[in-house]
């Protein structure tokens, strides 16, 4: 495995307030790697948040405990790596796949959006924990 | 994120300061159903110090240009930042919310 370049975590309740705590997360570690261009950064940024606020939105507890969310950013040579995690979590209902909406729909575009900002998105269940991995390719300087 | 609004001579223009996420998308919806019940059917939401928008903002925002067409007006969106251009163009929906590069230009040829 290559060498971390930066890297973030956060674990906590999932709830609007954990959403603005990733964001400020994310903000903080492209400080600690400036070389990563303006576009990765956005783009990267947009998918992990849009993949914490589903899980945020639409995670359902799989017993007592409530769902907590967890993100693991990693920045390595050329590979931005998240893993956004739902803890306690029921397996996610419905489809996987990305289908995109009617002009006029409020909801349902953002299974497209993360698969259209990434490289790779893959899904893992283990131990009652839903993860979603998202990868993108970095061209850094 | 913060919002205000000012009624200007045909339009009311609505300023967007912040994040528009899940979090704050639920009060962009409230604002501008309130600013249109107010009396103000042409809106301009200035996305000049939104500095990122996720699709559960964009929903907001497309949830109020339904609600100022029904209200037998329009709702248009100007000064869009990078982020949000982005967004609105891997989704489409740029073709829907018509972006203006200023406020004072969204609704000056109507």
């Amino acid at each position: 495995m290559t060498e971390v370049l930066a890297s973030r975590s956060f674990r906590g309740p999932a709830a609007g307030d954990a959403i603005e705590a990733v964001h400020n997360d994310l903000d903080s570690l492209w400080l600690d790697v400036p070389f990563v261009s303006d576009m990765d950064q956005m783009t990267f940024t947009t998918a992990v948040i849009e993949s914490a606020s589903n899980i945020v939105q639409h995670a359902q507890p799989a017993g007592p405990r409530d769902v907590e969310l967890g993100v693991e950013t990693v920045v390595r040579p050329h590979l931005l790596q998240a893993r956004v995690s739902a803890y306690n979590a029921k397996p996610p209902y419905g489809p996987l796949d990305a289908c995109i909406p009617g002009e006029d729909a409020e909801s349902g575009r953002g299974l497209a959006l993360i698969e259209a900002l990434v490289t790779t998105v893959t899904f893992e269940r283990q131990d009652g924990t839903n993860t979603w991995v998202l990868t993108r390719t970095s061209s850094q300087d | 994120m913060e919002f205000s609004y000012e009624v200007k001579d045909s339009y009311a223009e609505v300023k967007a300061d912040g994040r528009l996420n899940m979090v704050s998308a639920p009060k962009l919806r409230e604002f501008v159903t309130d600013v249109i019940a107010g009396g103000s059917n042409r809106i301009v939401v200035n996305l000049e110090r939104t500095a990122f928008m996720d699709s559960s903002g964009l929903g907001a925002l497309i949830g109020c240009l339904k609600a100022a067409r029904q209200a037998g007006g329009d709702l248009r969106i100007a000064a869009v930042q990078p982020q949000v251009n982005m967004v609105l163009k891997l989704t489409s929906m740029d073709k829907v919310l018509t972006a203006y590069p200023t406020a004072e230009e969204a609704f000056s040829n109507d």
